[in-house]
């Protein structure tokens, strides 16, 4: 079977920038006859402005550098070879995903739809690692181990080790090899993508449980809300800001180079970060847990032993407890006090169930996409969560 | 600084002697009870204070001198990792299972074949450590719906002399059974609840901090940061 290679068609955003004359149906009016791009403006367009506008005075200041300014910049070339990017993509698409929507709100122009694309990508990719990675991970921990790793925050640390600097304000004259974003006061966040609760909508009350986060909200869990759009701090912004400019650019690998080169990049640079998923973890009566984490996989029921002690008459005593099951050893942990020993001994038995991982060579769903790979052998599948 | 630390206890100890000796004037009260010799010199308390390494840290003797290369692994006391999933942990496929069967089947036949079977029957439960004594779920099952009508009956009469305490060690079961099967009536958790504020309007703030602090501390294990 052949592949089909969107990398073989070149330069597809500058050809979709080309309908940035015709009006689109989102997009304003006085937006829509921005005629910014290359040369790349029909002939029919200019003559309508030209005789509609020839005593008019000049157009007002763009709100983000011209691309026509894309291959001077020493900045944006320093950049694009310091991620050693493929030469498919072109200085162009680089510059376009450092422009922001809270520059240039016009969506022909600013990265929003290559960071949309973007996004999907990174999550799709570390979603699928670390389900295989650790499959009994809770559904709460697995959102937060996603944000760790896809979040904002953790984003926007990449984009300033890649040496992303922001511009003191975004306009037409700054250098486009800068990020442009402000915070600007009516900014809307219009990157939230989910679906939206009638209940919510219609402004009723309503539990808010996992299974809603599952089927309902964005892909972190996080709610979505249309009535009234979250007015976000200026880090929280700054870190949007930022984070979209690494989602734009895989979008843009994406575009030009294709699946297994934006697969390798996401890999390299965003699953390649350390994350230690035993420090997400909140527990609120563990040995009860672990109590019906053994009945229900039919282990005898814990019992916690007095491994050893030193100091019992002493101010600072330790007493170090064993949880068995049977003659099974399930977990251990040392206190101060016998209580909190036991306490810390079940939530190290429970967080040995939680990370359990069939290996550090795990292999992913999407790896079968690659020509040649071995046949595919089902993960590990855990039955879920203890409730 | 330390010799000072060493020799005042027994400074402390000679100034009632000297009292002793200078009022009886007599020279045999002096004699101590158990002949010990004290840490007097810097020359003592330096040899007392060293001490041997453990023969972990040691190089082995076993060969004779220029023994080949050998790495010394001895690596502090510390938590074990919950990345090392137990062996009741890991699924029916897992091939750390096959290999943990397979190594404890090996060493049992060794064991088997140098000790009695006698003696491996034994060393079943003897081995593991010691129970520790707390409360825990031990389920009887030995209440019908009378009794539990019963709890109720008596709890709607009298909450106060009834209390949860009085009817677990009534109807030999826990006190959260009793929670849950016989509710007190709403007025009188009311009340109770009324109670316990005025018993806290009484705390100062040191009781008061010290309950937050207890709390945070709670949070803090159940996060672990503790």
């Amino acid at each position: 079977m052949k592949r089909i290679r969107p990398s073989r068609w070149s330069g597809q955003l500058l050809q979709a920038r080309r309908g940035a004359g015709i009006p689109a149906a989102r997009t304003p009016l006085c937006l829509a006859i921005r005629c910014q791009s290359t040369s790349s403006v029909p002939a029919s367009d200019s003559s309508t402005l030209d005789s509609s506008s020839s005593a008019s005075p000049p157009p007002p200041p763009l709100p983000a550098p011209s691309f026509d300014r894309a291959p001077q910049s020493a900045k944006l070339a320093a950049l694009h070879a310091r991620l050693s990017l493929s030469k498919k993509i072109p200085l162009q698409t680089l510059a376009r995903a450092l422009v922001t929507p809270s520059a240039d709100a016009n969506p022909n122009f600013n990265n929003a739809n290559l960071a949309y694309l973007g996004s999907t990508i990174i999550n799709f990719h570390v979603y699928e690692y670390l389900v295989c990675k650790w499959p009994r991970l809770p559904m709460a921990i697995l959102y937060e181990a996603l944000r760790a790793y896809a979040g904002d925050e953790s984003l926007q640390q990449i984009a300033r080790r890649w040496g992303v600097e922001a511009a003191a304000a975004p306009g037409e004259e700054v250098d486009p090899g800068l990020l442009q974003w402000k915070a600007g006061e009516g900014h809307v966040v219009n990157t939230r993508w989910g679906y939206i609760r009638s209940e919510a909508a219609k402004g009723k009350a309503w539990r808010r449980g996992l299974s809603s986060r599952v089927v309902l909200d964005s892909d972190f869990g996080d709610q979505v809300s249309s009535s009234d759009p979250e007015r976000l701090e200026y880090n929280a912004l700054q870190s949007e800001a930022f984070g979209s400019v690494v989602q734009a650019v895989i979008g843009a690998i994406y575009t030009h180079c294709g699946r297994d080169e934006a697969k390798a990049f996401v890999k390299s640079h965003i699953l390649s970060r350390e994350l230690d998923p035993s420090k997400l973890f909140q527990f609120k009566l563990p040995t009860r847990e672990l109590a019906m984490l053994c009945a229900r996989e039919g282990f005898e029921p814990p019992i916690a032993r007095l491994e050893s002690e030193t100091g019992r008459l002493s101010r600072t005593p330790v007493y170090v407890v064993g949880i068995y099951s049977g003659k099974e050893k399930l977990g251990e942990g040392a206190g101060a006090s016998l209580d909190v020993a036991r306490r810390k001994a079940s939530m190290a038995s429970l967080k040995a169930w939680y990370l359990y991982s069939p290996g550090n060579k795990v292999r992913v769903p999407s790896d079968m996409m690659e020509q040649g790979a071995k046949p595919w052998t089902a993960p590990h599948i855990d039955i879920g969560e203890i409730i | 600084m330390d010799l000072r630390t060493l020799l005042q206890p027994a400074t402390q100890l000679l100034a009632p002697l000297r009292h002793l000796s200078s009022s009886s004037s007599s020279s045999s009260v002096l004699l101590p009870l158990i002949a010990t010799r004290g840490h007097k010199t810097t020359a003592r308390t330096k040899r007392s204070l060293k001490m041997a390494p453990h023969d972990s840290f040691l190089p082995s003797r076993s060969a004779a001198f220029p023994a080949a290369d050998q790495i010394i692994y001895n690596p502090p006391a510390s938590e074990a990792s919950p990345e090392h999933t137990p062996f009741l942990f890991l699924p029916r496929n897992d091939p750390r299972r096959l290999a943990i069967m397979r190594l404890r089947n090996t060493s049992q036949l060794s064991t088997s074949a140098s000790s009695s079977a006698g003696a491996d029957a034994a060393a079943g439960d003897g081995e593991l450590p010691p129970e520790m004594r707390y409360k825990r779920r031990q389920p009887k099952y030995n209440l019908t719906k009378e009794h539990i009508d019963e709890m109720r009956r008596l709890r709607a009469e009298d909450p106060l002399t009834w209390s949860v305490q009085r009817l677990a060690r009534k109807f030999e079961c826990s006190t959260v059974f009793v929670q849950m099967a016989a509710p007190a009536p709403e007025e009188h958790l009311r009340w109770l609840r009324a109670k316990m504020e005025r018993k806290k309007e009484r705390w100062g703030p040191i009781r008061t901090a010290a309950r937050e602090d207890r709390k945070r501390r709670a949070e803090m294990l159940y996060r672990g940061e503790l």
